[in-house]
């Protein structure tokens, strides 16, 4: 609290800041930094996109964009065709394919979702990649890694949002008032920084993920069994030692085909005709 | 344009072939099905832990070869030999430090035995400059509605009704 004042104290001392209404907007950003930092704050969309696009802009800093518009386009079509069957068809959808050998995928809050190109070459289809991205969705709309940052109350990481809220908002004005974009920058950043964003989800989390991101391909037309292709393809796979490989990050992929298997049955009954497309993920991704 | 696409059909029928090679056990006592259909005809009772060679794999079920018969095995009545030997998660905290500090031998070692190509790590992530204009162009490669059902009308995926699992009673 000390800090956020101490923010707010400067703010005021730097020149021309005269020209902003300081009243409402130091009051606004205070009250929504108190917010963030209680557990059972329901982030608002804005909040969660912008938090989202913090985290992206942070990771794309360690990991590039794959240089390949053929392949960003390809998996932001299939992504979002996947996404209008979920439960929040109307988030801005986006996919990125970053290059990296490590094997995995990261949802971010508000709809990003990024997958690593060691992934997407190890895949042999696009029910495969469907599945793989599917999971990642079925993460976003349960919400699943904003209650892993809300419930880590060990760290600074909440305190740091508010902060960085109070201050980024004085420090902004036009079309962005209460700063919500240089918010969402910074507090991605810590969040990456403090190591928040990068632990493990809830093994429970996973287990919904994956049902959920079945159910979400099957909706879609693929072959529900995408998702356990993959779940074969990784518990061959070595883990790269990163400590970001999906290895490392999620429960032994022998463990989640066991709890896919009853679920499957019922989503085979619900499909006609699932597509398993290996020739048109073969124009897009090199064997 | 037409050798193009027979080349592309090629290389995945290559592709699935190369990955399809690969040795599986039972987990459980099942049976060989003569085809990818639980009524269809048995050929052999396989015990657990039976050994099979994979061939190809079609939806809930797997081509596989045992005791010199081909046919077809429920998927998740297969189990993969573990390949992962040093993963970050299971290393001693000795080569977690080392890891950490960037000179984990073990570590490195696995890494250059699987890929041979440094993969992305925790540390990485967590020292990188955040890169907007990367982001922006991420963005610009969104789909928006009407493209995503153009491209799912080419490949002529049915939407179907399904219901979520996750949704009922408790969120586990």
């Amino acid at each position: 609290m000390k800090k956020l004042v101490l923010a707010c104290i400067l703010a005021l001392v730097v020149p021309g800041a005269e020209a902003i209404d300081f009243g409402s907007l130091v009051g606004k950003a205070i009250d929504t930094g108190r917010q963030l930092q209680e557990a059972n704050h329901e982030f608002t969309r804005d909040e969660e996109i912008a938090l989202g696009d913090g985290l992206a802009a942070g990771f794309l800093g360690a990991a590039p964009l794959r240089k390949d518009p053929e392949l960003q386009r390809y998996v932001n079509r299939v992504g979002k065709w996947l996404a209008l069957h979920s439960g929040r068809p109307d988030l801005p959808w986006t996919f990125g394919v970053v290059d990296t050998e490590t094997v995995n995928a990261f949802a971010m809050p508000g709809g990003t979702v990024l997958i690593t190109y060691g992934l997407v070459r190890r895949l042999s289809s696009e029910s495969e990649l469907a599945g793989a991205l599917a999971h990642e969705i079925a993460h976003v709309v349960k919400k699943h890694q904003l209650q892993a940052i809300q419930s880590d109350r060990s760290s600074q990481a909440f305190a740091d949002l508010g902060k960085g809220l109070a201050s980024e908002a004085i420090a902004r004005r036009g079309n962005d008032p209460v700063g919500l974009k240089s918010w969402g920058a910074s507090a991605g950043v810590e969040l990456l920084k403090n190591g928040v964003f990068l632990r493990p989800l809830d093994r429970s989390m996973e287990y919904e993920a994956d049902k959920l991101g079945v159910v979400i391909a099957a909706r879609s037309g693929y072959d529900p069994y995408g998702l356990v292709a993959v779940l074969e393809m990784l518990a061959q796979t070595k883990s790269d030692g990163s400590g970001l490989s999906v290895l490392d990050t999620h429960p032994a992929p022998a463990d989640r085909l066991a709890e896919l298997e009853p679920l499957m049955p019922a989503v085979e009954r619900e499909v006609s005709k699932p597509q398993q497309l290996e020739a048109r993920f073969r124009k897009v991704v090199a064997p | 344009m037409r050798y193009r696409a027979l080349a592309i059909l090629l290389l995945a029928a290559l592709a699935a072939v190369a990955r399809a090679d690969e040795q599986a056990f039972t987990n459980r006592a099942t049976e060989l099905k003569e085809r990818a259909a639980p009524d269809s005809a048995t050929l052999a009772s396989l015990p657990e832990n039976s050994s099979v060679k994979v061939l190809a794999r079609g939806g809930g079920w797997t081509r596989v070869e045992a005791g010199g018969k081909s046919g077809w095995v429920n998927v998740f009545h297969l189990r993969f030999p573990a390949t992962v030997e040093a993963s970050s998660s299971s290393s001693s905290g000795l080569a977690s430090l080392g890891s950490a500090l960037g000179f984990g031998a073990k570590t490195e070692q696995a890494r250059l035995a699987t890929t041979g190509i440094r993969g992305l790590s925790t540390e990485d992530v967590k020292n990188a400059s955040p890169d907007p204009e990367a982001l922006a162009r991420m963005q610009s490669y969104r789909a928006d509605r009407p493209a995503a059902e153009r491209f799912a009308r080419e490949a002529k995926l049915a939407e179907a009704h399904v219901e979520d699992p996750t949704a009922k009673g408790s969120a586990k």
